[in-house]
C-alpha cells in the first residue's frame, strides 16, 4: 500500500512538472508579446530584451486607435465569429448525427465528399469567391464572411466521430418511448455532447478568428474590419508598428479568454454516465 | 466563339448559360489567341476635356508613407477641385492581396492606385491596367521624368502608369566608424577597394550587411548597373551573361572576403546593426533616409554616402532600387478614370507636389524638373553638412532603365534560390547564373538567350 | 502527533472503503442498466427493420443545410478551379462567363479571364517542376515530424487534464490552449526574434550551457524545423482541447469496472481510454495531417518560404503562382491535385484507422 501511495506520489509529481513546463513554454512568448506592448518601439527592439513590462501600453493603443479605430474591429471580429459559431454548432451537429447514427444511401461517398471540402485551402479559393459575391452584392458584407462555411466540414466531422460513442442504446429506448428523430436529436444526443459542442464552438470561433485573406478581399470599408485585417494595415514597406501589433494582438487575445471562461463550465467529465442512469 | 453557340442554345432554354447573355454585346467575348492586350486600347479616347466628364469622387489606394504622401496632395488636390479623392491606407502586402483579386475578378479595384516598378509589366500583363499613352503624350510629361523610369511601365509600345518617385542608390555609411577605423570614402571607387577598405575594419564591426532573402534586390541593382537587362527584346532568358556572372563573382566575392554580416533585413537586429555600429555601411536607395531619421534618430548627424562602387574601374556607378508609380484600373467608369488621371497628374507632373511629398515623407521625385530646385543643393545636418540629395539626383539621372516584365517574379524568385546556394558553397556562380537562367526558362516558356 | 496519524489512517480507511463500496454499486448499477437497454435494443432492432424507411429521409435533413449552402457558394469556386486548370491564363476577360436568369434574379458571372485550352499540360508541367517537388518534400518532411509530435503532446496533456487529482484545471487548460488564440503577424514576430541567430533569446540561453549558435532561420534544415516548433506551439493546445472532450465523453463507469478488475494505469489507458477515444483522436490525426498539409501562414510570415525554398509549402507554392506570378490555370491544376492528394491521404487514414 505505501509502495503504491509512493508510486501515486511520483505519478502526480511528474504529471504536474509535464503540465507546468508546458504551461511555461506556452506562456513566454506570448508574455513577450505583452512586455512588447507595452513598451515604446524603440526599447522593444534593443538586446538584450526586455523582460519587464513597461507602462506605454496606453500610449501605444492611442496610437493605434488613431490609426485605426481598433475597438471597433474587435467588436466586428466578436460578432462575425459569435453568429458564425452559433449557426454552425446547429448545423454540423445535425449533420454529425445524421452520419453517426443513421445508415442511408450514399453515406459514404456523401461523407467523404464533405471531407473533401475540407481540405480545400479557402487562400485559393478566393478569386472566384470574390467574384461570386460582387455579383451578389455581397462585398463588404458580413453574411458573404459568415455564410459560405456556415456547415463547417471539420464541425461535421467531430460531432460524427464523438456521437459514435452514443451508445445506440439510448437512442432506441427513446425511440420506442415514442420520440422524434429531431427530439431524439435535441433531447438525448445534444445534451451528451456538452463537452464535444465546447470543443467546437472553440474550432468554429477560431476558424472564423483566423481567416485572413478571404475577409481582405470581401470586406472594403475600414469600419468592417477584422482584427487580422487591422493588424495587416500596420505593416508597411519601410517600417512595422511592432508597438501596435503587439497592443492589438494582446487584446484580441481577451475575447478568446472569455470564450474559454464561458464554456468552462461544460468540460466535465462523466455527463455520459449520467444521462445512462436517467 | 464557342461560348455564343453555348448561349444561345441556353437561351432557348431561358434560364442558364454560358458565354454572353444574347450575345448581341460587342466585346471580344472568348479570344482565345495570344496574350497581347490590343483589345480594349479605345479607353482613353475621349481625352481629358477638362472638367465635365469626370467623376466627383474617387478613391486611391496606397500603403504605409506613400498613402500619406497621397493625403497631402488628396487635400491640395480637393481644395483646388470641386471633387473628393478619398485616400486609403493599406499595408503593404495586405494591399496587393486585394488589388490582385480585384483586377483579376474585374471588380472592386479603385481608380487610382499606387504600382510599385518591379511589379508593373506583371500587373499589366493582365490586361487589368488602363493604358495612359495618350493622356501622357496629351499632357506632354514624359520628357519630364527621369528616362529610366518608363521602361517598366512600357508593353508593347504603350504606358500604363506615371512615375511617382525613384530610388537612386547610393552607400550610406556611418562617419565615425569609417573616421575611427581609418576608412576612406572618397577612395572607394570599385567593389575590390570597398573590400579592401572593409578589412580595415575589426572582426567584430562589419563593413556591410548581405542579408540572405534579400540577394536578387542585390544582384538586381548591381546588374541594372551594368545596364544588364534579364531579357532580351526579343523575350530570351538573358540573366546568365557576362554582366549577371560578373554580379554574382562580386557577391561572392564580397562574401568570401568575410566582410558582411548576415541579417535579416528590417528586423530588429537589423536596426540595431546599425544603431550599435557593428554593421558599417549599408548600400541602399534615397528612400532609406526616412526609415534611418525614423527608427535610428541618435545616430543623425553621423551618417554619410558615395555612390555605389563600380564594379570595374572607371565603371558606372549609379542604379536604382525600387520606385512606385500611380495606375488607374481598366475596370472603372471612364468618368473616373478622368477623374483620377487628373489628380495622379496634379500629384505627380507638377513639381510643387512632388517636392511636397519628398519634403514630409522623403520620396525621392521621379520628376526631373525638380532637381533645379534649391532644396537639392541643402547641406544637410543628417548627413554632417553633406548635400547628399544632389549625389541622389545625379544617380537618378544617370541610372539606367530596365526591363522588367511579367516574368520578373521568376527571375527574382530563381536568382533568390541559385544565389544562395553560390554562398553557401554549393556551386560557382557560372553555376549559379546558369542554373537560374533556365529554371526560367523552363517556368515561364522561353528560350535561352 | 501519533495519534493524529492513526486517526488520519483510520478515516482514510474508511473513506477508500467507502469509495470502493461506491465504485461497486456504480459499476453494478452500469451492468444492470445495461442490461436491460441491451435487450430492449435487441428486440427494438426488429421493429426497426421495418420502420427504416423513414429514417433516411430525416437523415438527408439532417445534412441538407450542408448542400444548400454548399451548391450557393463553394460550388461555384470548386468547379471554376477545376475548370481553370485545363487552360492558360491569358489575362483579364471582358463579357460573360456563365449566367443565370430566373425572371426575378439575374446572375452573371463576367469572364473573368482570357484563356487558353491547354488541356493537361499543366499537370504536365507541375509534375516536372523542382519547385513542386521541393515544396512536397518541405510539406511531408514537416508532416512527418510536426503531427506526431503535437499529438502526443496534446494525448499526453489532455490525460493529464482530465486526471482527477489534478488541481487549476480550467488555469492550465486555458494557458496551455491560448496560443492558437494569438494573431499570426504577432505571433510570428515573436518568434522571429526568439530564433533569431545572433540576437535570439533561444541562442542566448542556449550559449549559456555552452551550445549553438544554432541558424534557426537561416539554414534551410534548422528553418524547417524552426517552422515544425512554431506550428507545435500554435496549435497543441488546440488539439488537446478536442482530445479532452473526447475523454470526457467516456462514460466513468467503464473506468470503475476495469479497476474493479484490478486493472493498472496503463491497462486502463490501453483497454479503456485508446478504444473509446479512437473516433476523436482519428478526428484530430486527419485534421492535424489536413491542417499541416495546408500550411501556409507561418512559413509565409516567418521564413517567406526561404532559405533557398527549404520552407516552401505546397499552398504557399500555389499561392506565389497564382498571386505573385498571375499563373492561375497553372494553379488551379496544382490546387486539384493537392485537394486529391490530401483527400486520398485522410480517407486512407481512416481505413487504416480502422474505421466500423
Amino acid at each position: 500500500m505505501r509502495e503504491q501511495r509512493r508510486k501515486d506520489a511520483v505519478w502526480r509529481f511528474l504529471t504536474y512538472a509535464f503540465v507546468i513546463t508546458m504551461v511555461v513554454v506556452m506562456m513566454v512568448p506570448l508574455y513577450w508579446m505583452l512586455v512588447a506592448a507595452t513598451l515604446p518601439q524603440e526599447q522593444f527592439l534593443q538586446f538584450p530584451p526586455r523582460l519587464i513590462p513597461g507602462t506605454a501600453f496606453l500610449d501605444n493603443f492611442a496610437a493605434l486607435q488613431e490609426r485605426l479605430d481598433f475597438v471597433r474591429t474587435i467588436r466586428n471580429s466578436v460578432l462575425i465569429a459569435v453568429v458564425y459559431t452559433l449557426l454552425s454548432l446547429v448545423l454540423c451537429s445535425m449533420a454529425g448525427f445524421a452520419f453517426a447514427k443513421y445508415e442511408f444511401k450514399f453515406k459514404e461517398p456523401i461523407f467523404y465528399a464533405i471531407l473533401a471540402t475540407l481540405v480545400l485551402p479557402i487562400q485559393l479559393l478566393v478569386i472566384p469567391l470574390f467574384l461570386l459575391m460582387a455579383q451578389l452584392d455581397w462585398t463588404n458584407t458580413f453574411r458573404a464572411i459568415i455564410l459560405p462555411w456556415a456547415a463547417n466540414p471539420i464541425g461535421i466531422f467531430l460531432m460524427r466521430q464523438n456521437m459514435k460513442s452514443i451508445p445506440d442504446a439510448l437512442l432506441e429506448s427513446a425511440r420506442m418511448d415514442g420520440a422524434t428523430e429531431f427530439q431524439i436529436f435535441y433531447r438525448i444526443a445534444l445534451p451528451t455532447m456538452r463537452s464535444s459542442l465546447a470543443a467546437l464552438a472553440i474550432i468554429l470561433f477560431l476558424f472564423q478568428w483566423d481567416l485572413f485573406l478571404y475577409p481582405l478581399v470581401i470586406l472594403e470599408t475600414a469600419d468592417m474590419y477584422t482584427i487580422p485585417i487591422g493588424l495587416a494595415q500596420l505593416t508597411g514597406f519601410q517600417r512595422i508598428y511592432y508597438d501596435q501589433i503587439m497592443v492589438a494582438a494582446t487584446l484580441a487575445i481577451v475575447p478568446m479568454v472569455v470564450l474559454f471562461l464561458v464554456l468552462q463550465k461544460q468540460f466535465v467529465s462523466g455527463i455520459l454516465a449520467g444521462s445512462l442512469k436517467e | 466563339m464557342k461560348g455564343a453557340g453555348l448561349a444561345g442554345i441556353a437561351g432557348l432554354a431561358g434560364c442558364i448559360g454560358t458565354g454572353d447573355p444574347g450575345g448581341s454585346d460587342g466585346s471580344d467575348g472568348s479570344d482565345g489567341d495570344d496574350g497581347s492586350d490590343g483589345s480594349d486600347g479605345s479607353d482613353g479616347d475621349d481625352g481629358s476635356d477638362g472638367g465635365s466628364g469626370m467623376a466627383s469622387e474617387i478613391n486611391v489606394w496606397g500603403w504605409d508613407v506613400a498613402a500619406r504622401a497621397l493625403m497631402i496632395t488628396a487635400e491640395e488636390y480637393e481644395s483646388e477641385n470641386d471633387a473628393t479623392v478619398a485616400v486609403e491606407e493599406f499595408g503593404r502586402s495586405a494591399m496587393k492581396d486585394r488589388l490582385q483579386t480585384n483586377l483579376l475578378s474585374g471588380s472592386g479595384a479603385p481608380a487610382v492606385s499606387m504600382l510599385e516598378s518591379v511589379d508593373g509589366p506583371s500587373f499589366i500583363d493582365t490586361g487589368s491596367v488602363a493604358p495612359l499613352t495618350d493622356e501622357i503624350e496629351e499632357a506632354g510629361v514624359q520628357d519630364d521624368f527621369v528616362s529610366g523610369k518608363w521602361e517598366a511601365l512600357t508593353v508593347d509600345g504603350d504606358i500604363y502608369a506615371l512615375p511617382w518617385d525613384t530610388g537612386p542608390t547610393a552607400v550610406y555609411y556611418r562617419r565615425s566608424i569609417y573616421e575611427e577605423h581609418g576608412l576612406d570614402p572618397e577612395g572607394i571607387e570599385t567593389w575590390a577597394d570597398f573590400i579592401e577598405e572593409g578589412q580595415k575594419l575589426p572582426d567584430d564591426v562589419d563593413m556591410l550587411n548581405l542579408p540572405e532573402g534579400d540577394l536578387s534586390g542585390v544582384w538586381r541593382y548591381q546588374f541594372r548597373q551594368l545596364s544588364g537587362e534579364p531579357f532580351l527584346e526579343s523575350g530570351e532568358v538573358n540573366i546568365h551573361n557576362e554582366k549577371s556572372l560578373r554580379v554574382a563573382q562580386n557577391i561572392k566575392e564580397i562574401y568570401d572576403a568575410d566582410i558582411a554580416a548576415n541579417i535579416e533585413g528590417w528586423t530588429s537586429a537589423w536596426f540595431s546593426a546599425y544603431g550599435d555600429g557593428t554593421v558599417a555601411s549599408l548600400p541602399s536607395a534615397a528612400w532609406m533616409e526616412g526609415t534611418l531619421r525614423a527608427e535610428l534618430p541618435d545616430t543623425s548627424g553621423d551618417w554619410g554616402v558615395f555612390k555605389i562602387p563600380a564594379l570595374e574601374s572607371g565603371g558606372p556607378r549609379a542604379s536604382n532600387w525600387g520606385g512606385s508609380n500611380l495606375m488607374i484600373a481598366d475596370q472603372v467608369s471612364d468618368d473616373k478614370k478622368e477623374r483620377g488621371w487628373d489628380y495622379m497628374e496634379y500629384s505627380l507632373a507638377t513639381e510643387e507636389m512632388q517636392l511636397a511629398m519628398y519634403d514630409e515623407y522623403g520620396l525621392f521625385p521621379a520628376l526631373e524638373t525638380t532637381y533645379e530646385d534649391p532644396v537639392f543643393d541643402e547641406e544637410l545636418d543628417f548627413y554632417d553638412g553633406q548635400p547628399a540629395r544632389a549625389l541622389f539626383a545625379e544617380v537618378a539621372q544617370e541610372a539606367p532603365g530596365y526591363r522588367f516584365t511579367e516574368d520578373t517574379p521568376e527571375v527574382s524568385q530563381a536568382i533568390e534560390t541559385e544565389l544562395q546556394r553560390m554562398i553557401n558553397g554549393e556551386q560557382s556562380p557560372e553555376e549559379a547564373v546558369q542554373a537560374a537562367a533556365e529554371t526560367v526558362a523552363e517556368n515561364t516558356d522561353r528560350d535561352l538567350a | 502527533m501519533a495519534t493524529s496519524d492513526e486517526t488520519d489512517d483510520r478515516i482514510g480507511q474508511a473513506y477508500r472503503r467507502r469509495v470502493r463500496t461506491t465504485v461497486r454499486t456504480a459499476a453494478r448499477k452500469f451492468r444492470r442498466a445495461a442490461r436491460p437497454l441491451w435487450d430492449r435494443f435487441r428486440f427494438a432492432r426488429q421493429d426497426l427493420t421495418a420502420a427504416t424507411p423513414t429514417l433516411p429521409r430525416v437523415a438527408y435533413i439532417f445534412i441538407a443545410p450542408f448542400f444548400l449552402l454548399f451548391s450557393v457558394f463553394l460550388a461555384f469556386p470548386v468547379f471554376y478551379t477545376l475548370y481553370l486548370s485545363f487552360f492558360e491564363y491569358q489575362g483579364v476577360g471582358q463579357g460573360s462567363l456563365f449566367w443565370v436568369d430566373l425572371g426575378p434574379v439575374y446572375l452573371e458571372i463576367p469572364k473573368i479571364a482570357r484563356l487558353d485550352f491547354v488541356g493537361l499540360g499543366n499537370y504536365a508541367r507541375l509534375l516536372g517542376n523542382d519547385l513542386f517537388w521541393q515544396s512536397m518534400f518541405n510539406t511531408s518532411y514537416i508532416l512527418v515530424i510536426q503531427v506526431p509530435l503535437m499529438i502526443g503532446l496534446a494525448l499526453a496533456l489532455a490525460l493529464a487534464l482530465n486526471a482527477s487529482f489534478l488541481r487549476l484545471k480550467g488555469v492550465f487548460r486555458t494557458a496551455i490552449a491560448l496560443p492558437v488564440s494569438a494573431n499570426l503577424v504577432a505571433y510570428s514576430t515573436v518568434f522571429l526574434l526568439l530564433f533569431n541567430e545572433q540576437l535570439g533569446f533561444l541562442n542566448y540561453v542556449l550559449a549559456g550551457v555552452g551550445l549553438g549558435p544554432v541558424p534557426w532561420l537561416t539554414d534551410g534544415f534548422w528553418a524547417r524545423n524552426t517552422i515544425i516548433a512554431a506550428v507545435t506551439w500554435r496549435w497543441t493546445g488546440y488539439n488537446m482541447i478536442i482530445l479532452l472532450a473526447g475523454l470526457q465523453t467516456i462514460p466513468q463507469q467503464l473506468y470503475e469496472a476495469a479497476e474493479i478488475d484490478g486493472a493498472n494505469r496503463w491497462e486502463k489507458f490501453r483497454y479503456v481510454t485508446l478504444p473509446q477515444l479512437k473516433p476523436v483522436f482519428l478526428f484530430v490525426v486527419v485534421l492535424s495531417t489536413i491542417g499541416t498539409f495546408k500550411l501556409f501562414a507561418e512559413p509565409y510570415v516567418i521564413t517567406g518560404g526561404g532559405p533557398t525554398n527549404s520552407t516552401i509549402t505546397i499552398v504557399q507554392y500555389i499561392y506565389r503562382q497564382a498571386f505573385v506570378n498571375f499563373n492561375l490555370g497553372y494553379a488551379s491544376a496544382l490546387t486539384v491535385v493537392f485537394v486529391a492528394v490530401v483527400s486520398a491521404f485522410s480517407v486512407a487514414q481512416i481505413k487504416i484507422g480502422g474505421e466500423d
